[in-house]
């Protein structure tokens, strides 16, 4: 028989190894996201640069 | 006092993060030279450290000390805010509702959106309630988190403001140098740093404090209620369709959340972000509330009494973590993991309130295009003057009710209006500038007179019979009966064809 308490113990599980997974993954890829995004706004900088530069 | 387990290891990791998160902050800031990039990092967010600052923000030291007040008063059953709160995030991220055609509009703001639709009256007026609703909202943030580092690291209770005033510069200047791009670097350092101190702390917890012990007291003090919250004579089917309420439309307009969906690269990753993150709802009540019935659990018996007699609830958490003999060290990352947690909630949400009195607020006063470096100076000293407000609300509202409570009120004033406003604007094409206006006053009212009632002698009894959830449930309902009314009204003295509001 499935009680409230075994929910809430099934719900306390999920969440540990959700979150346990989550973090290492999200701290793989979120650092690698952080360097694409920094990447784009430096090339971005740069074609303003240019374009401002270019301008009469 | 407790008799606190914070050694000198742990002041040196603590130190130590501080000083990491702040020089991450403040090493971006060379990308931000313009308004766009200052608020929304230039939509130039990625799916993983859009997970990584939604679930940062959305998780500070109050959320966690209101979720383990929760667990402590009604058990397990006090999580069930984040089951539903995870299950609308999720619902809300597959479908697209609302922030599908929300993205899809390239706007900073709910309230730009809703200019469109309503016009720039409208877009003003909810400017006004989203600022006040979000500043009343997070007036608490400053005590909860310095109430937490002061019990947890076993300073005097004088050092409260000290601690507070500390934490708010720290988060502050990187805040106002970097603003968005700062947010998202820290947040993901935060988010890493917090789920590392969560985990490790909730697996000791439950070493220590074997399940059957933790079912056992639950049972002892709440009965089948402690499990289920429609058994629970404190919370009842009140609580349940109120957060469930709540919940919907925060993930629908509350912006802090929004913020993220609108940096995103396109509507596509929002929604990946939304549908990723939304079980991490779940996890920010279910783990605090684990801490909150441990605290039940194991703390003394005079202290719960004393905890009870003086309405201080929240604290019993932080007791429970100050004096248990954790390893060497791990108080530290403890402590590191919460100061994460409320460093990018406060650091978020100074940027995102900033954002709506700049963007909507303001927007009356920039009839001509402001210069990029006038829009930043203008943003940052918004984030400034935000953050010494809530240095001194913080310190001077007494809280009446719980921290969730006063969340979930504070919310109401603008949840309730600016979601019946949005899926009206996204999906009933009578809706017309009468009936957000009617929707955005009756929806402030309600929820701000609920509050001054409960701080007056004279209305303190009447507000408390009434309860707090009911006045949520029934600020929801009049808004959305506001929305109709008004726009009807309109469409009956106008007449069908002159129902645009400008």
């Amino acid at each position: 028989m499935f009680s409230p308490a075994d929910f809430w113990l099934a719900m306390i599980v999920a969440c540990i190894i959700w979150f346990s997974t989550v973090t290492v993954y999200v701290a793989i890829r979120g650092a690698m996201d952080i360097r694409q995004m920094l990447k784009r706004l430096e090339q971005r900088h740069q074609e303003q640069k240019r374009a401002e530069d270019s301008s009469p | 006092m407790p008799d606190v387990q914070f050694s000198w290891i742990d002041g040196s990791i603590v130190g130590l993060y501080f000083v990491v998160a702040i020089a991450a902050g403040l090493s971006v800031r060379k990308y931000v030279g313009k308004v766009d990039e200052f608020l929304v990092a230039g939509r130039e967010m990625d799916i993983y450290v859009g997970i990584a600052s939604l679930a940062a923000t959305e998780f500070g030291i109050v959320t966690c000390m209101s979720a383990a007040e929760l667990g402590f008063k009604h058990g397990f059953a006090g999580a069930t805010a984040g089951i539903l709160g995870a299950a609308a995030m999720f619902l809300i991220g597959w479908t697209g509702f609302c922030i599908k055609p929300l993205r899809d509009a390239g706007v900073i703001t709910v309230a730009e959106l809703l200019e469109v639709r309503f016009g720039a009256r409208i877009r003003w007026l909810s400017g006004l309630v989203i600022v006040l609703g979000g500043l009343l909202n997070m007036g608490v943030f400053l005590r909860a988190g310095g109430d937490f580092l002061v019990i947890v690291c076993g300073f005097s209770p004088d050092y409260l403001e000290i601690t507070m005033t500390a934490m708010l510069i720290a988060v502050g200047v990187y805040t106002i140098v970097g603003g968005m791009l700062s947010v998202l670097v820290t947040d993901y350092l935060q988010f890493v740093v917090m789920s590392v101190g969560m985990l490790a702390v909730t697996v000791l917890t439950l070493w220590y404090v074997p399940w059957s012990q933790l079912t056992t007291v639950v049972e002892e003090h709440y009965g089948a209620g402690g499990f289920n919250p429609l058994a629970n004579e404190n919370l009842g089917w009140t609580h349940v369709i109120f957060q469930a309420l709540l919940n919907a439309s925060a993930m629908l307009t509350w912006q802090t959340i929004i913020a993220r969906l609108l940096s995103a690269r396109d509507t596509k990753t929002g929604q990946k972000v939304y549908m990723r993150t939304s079980f991490f709802y779940a996890c920010q009540f279910i783990i605090p509330g684990i801490w909150g019935i441990a605290a039940l659990a194991t703390l003394d018996p005079e202290v719960l009494t004393q905890l009870a007699a003086d309405k201080n609830e929240a604290h019993a958490m932080p007791y429970f973590l100050a004096t248990t003999a954790w390893p060497i060290g791990l108080t530290g990352v403890l402590v590191a993991a919460m100061l994460a947690a409320d460093m990018s909630t406060d650091s978020s949400y100074l940027l995102t309130w900033g954002s709506v009195i700049y963007n909507d607020l303001l927007a009356p006063f920039r009839k001509t295009q402001w210069s990029e470096k006038r829009g930043l100076r203008w943003n940052r000293t918004i984030v400034a003057l935000i953050g010494v407000f809530l240095l001194f609300y913080g310190l001077w509202y007494p809280l009446k009710h719980g921290i969730w409570i006063y969340l979930s009120v504070t919310g109401t004033i603008y949840l309730a209006s600016m979601s019946t406003l949005l899926i009206a604007s996204c999906y009933w094409k009578r809706a017309n500038n009468w009936g957000a206006a009617a929707a955005i006053v009756v929806g402030a009212v309600l929820p701000i007179a609920h509050l001054v009632a409960e701080q007056l002698p004279a209305t303190e009894k009447l507000a408390h019979q009434i309860g707090i959830e009911r006045t949520g449930i029934a600020t929801f309902v009049a808004a959305g009966v506001a929305m109709v009314v008004g726009s009807y009204l309109k469409l009956a003295v106008k007449g069908a064809g002159d129902v645009q509001p400008r």
